[in-house]
């Protein structure tokens, strides 16, 4: 059956065809032969049968009579029939009354003397016993034996016919089928043409032909239907096609044009960022410079500073009784002022120095650092300082830490009105930075000054209500931001403020690249 | 090979025993012998010949064989005696010399007509050699009577026997008057005068 698998269809139909006609004619043919055969046989031996009863009731007298003679008269009637080769009387004790040889005396082909009525195959040839009865006493037995030779002729001759007849009917099965089997393969190989058609010229618009109502019609109907989905979505798929084509050359295009603005865009962001840089460059320099001048000038300013305030009180102290009361107070003015102005450049220089006097970075306990700052402020006793909560260990420079602080706390002791001045230091902890906040009673700062109290030089109240030079907080917004902090104020004028600054958790290298930078700019 | 020598060897040995023992035999029993043959042929004879419906009488009625005259058969008729044939038995019967009677003269002419009476009676009659003499005597009254007779009688046949036994080749065979049998309407069946010696037509 493999075999098959890969023939032609025209080769397989006709193959099977052929097959069964073979098969069954084979079949046809043997049983036909099996059956002559047998018929032969079956007639050879009637036959035989009849002519031994016919000698049985001939030869009845002569055995009855002992006429040997007679019987074998008889028996050489037989050779009419030259396939019989041998007939034989013999008496009922098994003696041999008569018999007849076709050629010569064969002995060998003397079957058995004493038998019952019936044939026998054997050796190619057919032997037949008859009994001879008189009266229905068995008087003797007649065994004749016939060749079984034209039976075979005969045989071989129908087997010979047999097979022509086969052959003959092979060759019409042949011719027959090979004529017929266009009626099934002849549709399947159009409609197989018309699929390599289709596959090979991609052409959707073929169509195969029907010609008839069976499995095959039906295969064809499937197939144009299939065809023509086919091309329904092909052509469904072109148009998809050509317009993803028109929107992507659209897209295209669209981005193109963003591309080019958008370098358009970067070349002219570099630009500026090279403006930047080169203001940026100018503007370090210009810092550094006025760094330095504040430095130099606020330095070079204190020495004559220190020289008036000498000169002022020696003046008081020399002169005083030769001052009067005016000229006393007058004096006093004056060595206020020179304070106040010895204050300012300290100020400055405080500011100055932050950033540019490095210290080395310590682990810094914050609550023994603020313990220090409150005892250094030494508040009066109606101001109380407290820690709502257990204070972070940082590392940082510790003087800055402490100044910040100092600063903080000194402001809100500085500015307190209240009779019972509360402060209290609190810590937040965050993910990456701490958030600490100085909370006073005191009086509140207005929400349009919180930008300006961190600007130098900038008080909120008259320099001689409160000696202030205007550089603490601005000192402490630097420290804070130089460690990536930031800082700013909530508050209730009247009733109290709260100064809150965040402190990055940073490791001592982070914060060494941090101060650097800072320091830079 | 070997067996087929043995065998004939065999047979060799028992030929030669027969050969001489039977000589003896012979002597004794040759007589009984002819007889016995010629006692089966008779009982043949009924099988192939027909008598006419009327003498066969009832199916049970036993078909007679007379013997008339000297016996010779002796008991050759032991074999065959309780054969049926026909479906019917067969019954010898010994009948006296009509020669010796006829020696007797005109005394016994009544004992003469009671055997000729009997002998009428039978299907089949053999007439012993004894009879030769007289055999006209016998057969005059049975000629046109469906009675087979039967003898080993020179002239039988001349004198209107239907079958006499004659010995050809020391072969026990027999010839057949068949004008005799017609006028006896008997039907003798062809096979039988196939085998018959002669034929007298």
């Amino acid at each position: 059956m493999s075999l098959m698998q890969n023939m032609a269809i025209r080769h397989k139909l006709i193959g099977i065809t052929m097959l069964t006609c073979v098969a069954s004619l084979t079949l046809a043919g043997a049983a036909f032969i099996a059956w002559e055969w047998r018929s032969l046989r079956a007639y050879a031996a009637r036959d035989l049968s009849i002519q031994a009863e016919m000698v049985a009731e001939n030869c009845r007298a002569s055995v009855a009579f002992e006429d040997a003679e007679d019987a074998k008269r008889v028996l050489v009637a037989m050779h009419v029939e030259p396939s019989i080769l041998f007939a034989g009387i013999y008496t009922k004790n098994g003696d041999e009354f008569a018999s007849y040889y076709a050629g010569h005396a064969d002995l060998s082909i003397q079957p058995p003397r004493i038998h019952g009525d019936g044939y026998s195959f054997a050796d190619g040839r057919l032997t037949v016993f008859k009994r001879i009865l008189l009266d229905g006493e068995i008087i003797g037995t007649v065994s004749m034996c016939s060749d079984l030779a034209p039976i075979h002729r005969t045989l071989m001759r129908t087997i010979r016919i047999t097979g022509a007849v086969l052959l003959f009917a092979v060759l019409i099965a042949y011719i027959v089928s090979s004529r017929l089997q266009k009626v099934i393969s002849e549709p399947i190989l159009k409609l197989a043409d018309v699929a390599k058609e289709v596959s090979e010229e991609e052409d959707y618009s073929h169509r195969a032909v029907k010609r008839c109502n069976d499995e095959v019609g039906l295969l064809i109907d499937a197939f144009n239907k299939m065809l023509e989905q086919i091309q329904k979505r092909d052509w469904e798929l072109v148009q998809a096609k050509t317009e993803l084509e028109t929107r992507v050359r659209q897209r295209t295009s669209e981005l193109s044009s963003a591309n080019s603005r958008l370098e358009d865009e970067i070349r002219i962001r570099k630009e500026i960022q090279a403006k930047q840089h080169q203001i940026l460059a100018k503007l370090q320099i210009a810092n550094k410079d006025l760094s330095d001048f504040a430095y130099i000038v606020s330095h070079d300013l204190k020495a004559p500073l220190r020289g008036i305030k000498t000169l002022t009180e020696w003046i008081i102290a020399d002169y005083a009784d030769k001052i009067d009361d005016q000229g006393r107070e007058q004096m006093n003015l004056l060595s206020n002022r020179v304070d106040r102005m010895h204050n300012l450049i300290e100020g400055i220089l405080q500011y100055s120095r932050v950033g540019r006097v490095k210290e080395d970075l310590a682990v810094v306990d914050l609550n023994e650092a603020v313990a220090e700052v409150v005892d250094l402020i030494a508040p009066p006793g109606n101001i109380s300082i407290t820690t709502d909560n257990e204070l972070p260990t940082i590392t940082c420079e510790p003087t800055r830490i402490r100044q910040v602080f100092q600063n903080l706390l000194s402001n809100a002791v500085k500015y307190m009105d209240k009779p019972q001045g509360k402060i209290s230091i609190a810590c937040v902890e965050d993910d990456d930075y701490w958030k600490f906040s100085v909370t006073d009673n005191g009086p509140g700062i207005e929400e349009k000054y919180f930008e300006k109290i961190f600007q130098m030089f900038q008080t909120l109240s008259a320099r001689d209500e409160f000696e202030s030079t205007g550089v603490g907080l601005t000192v402490v917004k630097k420290i804070v931001e130089m460690y990536g902090g930031k800082i700013w104020v909530q508050s209730v004028p009247g009733e109290g403020s709260t100064f809150l600054f965040i402190f990055p958790k940073q490791e001592t290298e982070a914060i060494n690249a941090q101060r650097q930078t800072y320091t830079a700019c | 090979m070997k067996q087929e020598n043995q065998r004939t060897a065999f047979c060799t040995i028992i030929t030669a025993l027969v050969m001489t023992i039977t000589p003896c035999l012979r002597a004794e029993t040759e007589s009984s012998q002819e007889y016995k043959v010629k006692a089966a042929f008779l009982y043949n004879f009924i099988n192939f010949v027909d008598w006419p419906k009327e003498k066969m009488g009832e199916p049970n009625e036993p078909i007679l064989l007379g013997i008339i005259g000297k016996d010779p058969f002796a008991n050759a008729f032991e074999p065959v005696k309780n054969k049926q044939i026909k479906n019917r038995k067969v019954v010898v019967k010994r009948l006296k010399s009509v020669a010796e009677l006829k020696k007797l003269g005109p005394s016994a002419e009544d004992e003469l007509a009671r055997l000729i009476d009997a002998a009428k009676k039978c299907h089949l009659v053999f007439v012993c050699s004894s009879e030769q003499e007289c055999l006209k005597d016998i057969l005059s009254p049975l000629k046109d009577l469906p009675i087979l007779t039967v003898a080993d009688t020179k002239d039988f046949l001349q004198a209107g026997g239907i079958v006499n036994f004659v010995m050809i080749d020391n072969k026990v065979r027999f010839e057949i008057s068949d004008a005799a049998a017609k006028l006896a309407r008997l039907k003798l069946r062809s096979q039988l005068l196939r085998l018959a010696a002669k034929v007298v037509k």
